[in-house]
């Protein structure tokens, strides 16, 4: 056990790596009565095709790392939120593009909730008729988003940016396509992935590290698992520019919905490298477009965005894009002002001033959310998982200049990358 | 666990709560502002906050306003406009960074009350009201998002449910307001009802954080110029009438899924000693996975990706919620009134008791980790004049039987069946 202080944050954290290569990370939270605990693999809607060393590639249908993640819940004696509940936890699971996620929050019975968190999930049981069930559940949950006006905005804007790369396919995956899962092609992707090298798990709250990590040895150790080699994940070379320039999509809403972005070119960075430049994006944007800009303001007073106006960055080694938008009456003169304005400001780069208040706003506003243990797990995992730190965030905050923050604008925003998305009424 | 004690006082007719702690890296501050749903003030009350956050005296350009936020370490600053029983609920929140963490030379909480102060009584003026620019924009911006509430079909579906379940009762009032009423607020008009809200309100502000009683009462009176000459309390909520007949209510809409509510009324409200019954009742039939509707619509039947239900305890109200197959209202349905059958006829398992009971004191034990959510459980208290701590409703809780479970049952009587469905003939 290792323990590593933050004294900006007053925070300890601690960790082990396993013998079989699970990462285990705590923090204890003094005081707090809830313990909140992630078990997450790097595995999600993008990785459909692979090959684990050793072994043979394969291509597998979209949507399966999320039908895998439904159907971890079931254990041949039932359903595991039974035993969550019967001791008192609350579970859930997610699965995002490069990541699946497995959770609980419990005030007692710490380590029995523990325990039954690794061990379900290192515990598959797929049968033909239970995974037939499950396809009745997700062609709802397909259905559902399908009629989701601000998933559909989103998710049209990365299929007009990408052409080839997976992250342009809904995570849940086509009623068709998981049409033709098996409890075979699940077995396959749940060897590749859920080994345990390939695995964090991440226990946040009133807890005492050394009876975590002591459990989670023994745990382990009663378990099995020869050495996985090194998983190699396929893309194919994603063709600079965009897939299409303008992606309009049809669905019942009150006012047109508008989302831009750029997707950006250069890729391939990880760790801090990639953290710094996830945080020197966001300050950017931030700068651009924030609610106390000069450019919001006008936007807001034009009647062109309402409160809904927001923007956000999305990085991982292999794609990177920003979205911009939100509801509007008049998309394609939102779009003009807001071209104009970035053309400016590229030019012009921002002012000292307000660099180092936005920069404020970035420190406040992470500290806020290490008040929340279910933020911290998330998002220490999803940085870890891109080989980053999410307790150097406070340190790169404060060595970012403004000429970094002005060339990283003038690199993002590329308007060959660029790409639009709507949703308007029939 | 640690007995949650608020600290009480009052400054100019405002009710103070303070809970001096260090467990957090904020500061959470919230005021509480109430009056009585009614169809002549909704929408005056509504926009009030709306108007408020664009400018005040020493902030009159909504650009000043939020830089001075953003200069406070970014402090977060929002508010909500809810309803709550049988009043209409303006609550404005602060979170700003305890000190401790950054280099700031004055007192960050002197200054959050500063601020909160002027933005609830010295709002920018113009002749003799608000100012006209951002009343016009504000109002827009209130209709957009009253005309947006179809764009998300599952609120919609919940929103017209309890439109047509308390046709007639002010409850079926948006907290937002009514679209017909805005055309005619001016500036002078919403002045005076702001001033009228102020007045008449109920008040009440919350702090959690490392400070005192003392300090925060003196910070009021400093920052507060309200003119006060009451301090008015909450009526509690009178005793729901049992519906005459079941309405069922379909509407159509372009949707891929049906959205299926139902609305049940219940004569037990927060007050009553049989709320910890009926707390028991809405988790086993359909609050969480292990619940009977979840079981038995999702799992057993894989007819929805949700299927839940929600007691709220201010209006003696419960819905279920979910979203279907538009092919399989009547199985779904029928699923959902046999679930309610089997409650009431007793058909409760000990494990279900067991599980039920687990969940609930799980989500009372972790709200002490969430500087808000001991400001919202404590609210429950000023609303409805039931002091129970949450160390009484755990007792509480623990004490029902399924005699209890069953008796709360006989409370609860449909009255609403409302089902968004398809534009095709089915």
């Amino acid at each position: 056990m290792e323990a590593i202080r933050y004294d900006a944050l007053q925070e300890t954290l601690y960790r082990e790596t396993m013998d079989n290569g699970l990462q285990v990370y705590v923090l204890p939270k003094p005081g707090f009565q809830k313990t909140y605990a992630t078990f997450s693999t790097k595995y999600g809607s993008i990785d459909n095709r692979f090959q684990v060393e050793g072994q043979e590639e394969i291509s597998v249908p979209d949507g399966i790392a999320h039908f895998l993640e439904h159907k971890m819940f079931e254990e041949p004696e039932g359903d595991i939120f039974a035993k969550f509940a019967s001791q008192g936890a609350s579970a859930n699971a997610f699965t995002s593009f490069d990541q699946t996620v497995y959770l609980f929050s419990a005030t007692e019975n710490i380590s029995d909730n523990l325990e039954t968190l690794i061990n379900f999930v290192q515990h598959p049981y797929f049968t033909d008729q239970n995974v037939e069930k499950e396809k009745g559940i997700i062609g709802q949950e397909i259905g559902m988003y399908r009629d989701n006006p601000d998933w559909r905005v989103y998710f049209g804007l990365i299929e007009a940016m990408y052409k080839v790369h997976p992250v342009h396919i809904d995570i849940a995956g086509t009623v068709e396509s998981i049409g033709t899962i098996t409890k075979e092609t699940l077995y396959t992707c749940y060897n590749a992935f859920y080994h345990p090298s390939n695995m964090l798990l991440f226990v946040v709250g009133g807890v005492d590290p050394e009876e975590v990590f002591r459990l989670v040895r023994e745990n382990q150790a009663k378990k099995d698992y020869p050495p996985q080699g090194t998983i190699e994940r396929k893309f194919d070379p994603e063709p600079s520019g965009v897939n299409e320039a303008r992606r309009e999509c049809k669905l019942p809403v009150s006012l047109p919905k508008c989302l831009f972005g750029f997707k950006e070119t250069k890729l391939g960075f990880s760790g801090a490298e990639l953290l710094r430049r996830d945080l020197a994006t966001k300050l950017a944007l931030d700068l651009l477009l924030g609610a106390s800009t000069k450019l919001y303001q006008k936007l807001y007073d034009m009647d062109l965005i309402s409160d809904s106006f927001s923007h956000e960055y999305n990085s991982n080694p292999n794609y990177a894009f920003s979205a911009i938008g939100g509801d509007t009456k008049d998309p394609d003169k939102l779009l003009q002002v807001i071209t104009e304005e970035i053309k400016n400001v590229t030019a012009s780069g921002f002012r000292a001033e307000d660099f180092e208040r936005a920069r404020k706003k970035k420190i406040g506003g992470y500290l806020r959310m290490l008040n929340s243990p279910e933020n911290i797990a998330h998002e220490f995992t999803r940085y870890r998982f891109r080989g980053g730190d999410l307790f150097d965030v406070l340190p790169v905050y404060e060595s970012l200049s403004l000429d970094e923050v002005n060339a990283r604008l003038r690199e993002h925003i590329d308007w060959n990358q660029l790409a639009v998305s709507l949703v308007v009424s029939p | 666990m640690n007995k949650t004690i608020f600290e009480r006082g009052s400054a100019g007719h405002i009710r103070i709560h303070v809970l001096p702690t260090n467990r957090f890296k904020t500061f959470a501050v919230s005021l509480y502002a109430g009056i009585p749903l009614d169809s002549e003030t909704v929408t005056t009350t509504a926009l009030t906050p709306f108007v408020l956050r664009r400018g005040t005296v020493s902030y009159p350009e909504t650009i000043q306003f939020r830089e001075q936020l953003e200069l406070m370490y970014g402090a977060g600053f929002g508010f909500d406009v809810y309803k709550r029983g049988n009043y209409q609920i303006v609550q404005i929140r602060m979170d700003t960074i305890n000190d401790s963490f950054v280099q700031s030379q004055e007192s960050l909480l002197a200054k959050t009350f500063a601020f909160l102060g002027e933005v609830v009584t010295k709002p920018v003026m113009e002749n003799n009201g608000f100012r006209a620019a951002y009343v016009t924009t504000e109002r827009e911006n209130v209709r957009k998002k009253l005309e947006s509430i179809i764009n998300d079909k599952i609120r919609y579906a919940a929103e017209r449910c309890i439109e047509v379940m308390f046709e007639g009762d002010p409850y079926r009032l948006h907290p937002l307001g009514q679209r017909a009423d805005l055309d005619n607020i001016t500036p002078e008009t919403l002045y005076e009802a702001y001033r009228n809200w102020l007045r008449q309100a109920s008040l009440d502000l919350y702090v959690v954080g490392d400070t005192t009683l003392a300090e925060v009462q003196e910070l009021v009176e400093k920052m507060f110029d309200l003119n006060r000459s009451d301090t008015p309390n909450y009526a509690p909520a009178e005793k729901n009438t049992q519906p005459k007949e079941v309405r069922t209510v379909k509407e159509r809409l372009d949707v891929n899924q049906g959205k299926l509510n139902l609305g049940l009324r219940t004569s037990i409200t927060y007050r009553d000693d049989q709320y910890a019954s009926a707390l028991l009742y809405s988790g086993i039939l359909g609050s969480y996975p292990h619940s009977k509707l979840f079981m038995n619509v999702r799992e057993k039947e894989s007819l929805a990706y949700y299927a839940a239900s929600r007691y709220d305890g201010h209006k003696g109200l419960m819905t279920i919620q979910s979203g279907i197959e538009i092919a399989n209202y009547e199985k779904a349905l029928r699923i959902i009134r046999e679930q309610l059958d089997s409650m009431r006829a007793g058909d409760i398992s000990e494990l279900e008791m067991t599980q039920t009971k687990a969940m609930i004191r799980n989500s009372l034990q972790e709200m002490q980790d969430s500087a808000f959510e001991m400001i919202a459980y404590d609210f429950n208290r000023v609303l409805s004049g039931k002091e129970r701590p949450v160390e009484d409703l755990l007792a509480q809780v623990e004490k029902v039987t399924a005699a209890d479970v069953v008796q709360a049952a006989e409370t609860f009587q449909l009255d609403t069946i409302y089902f968004l469905t398809g534009p095709k003939e089915e």
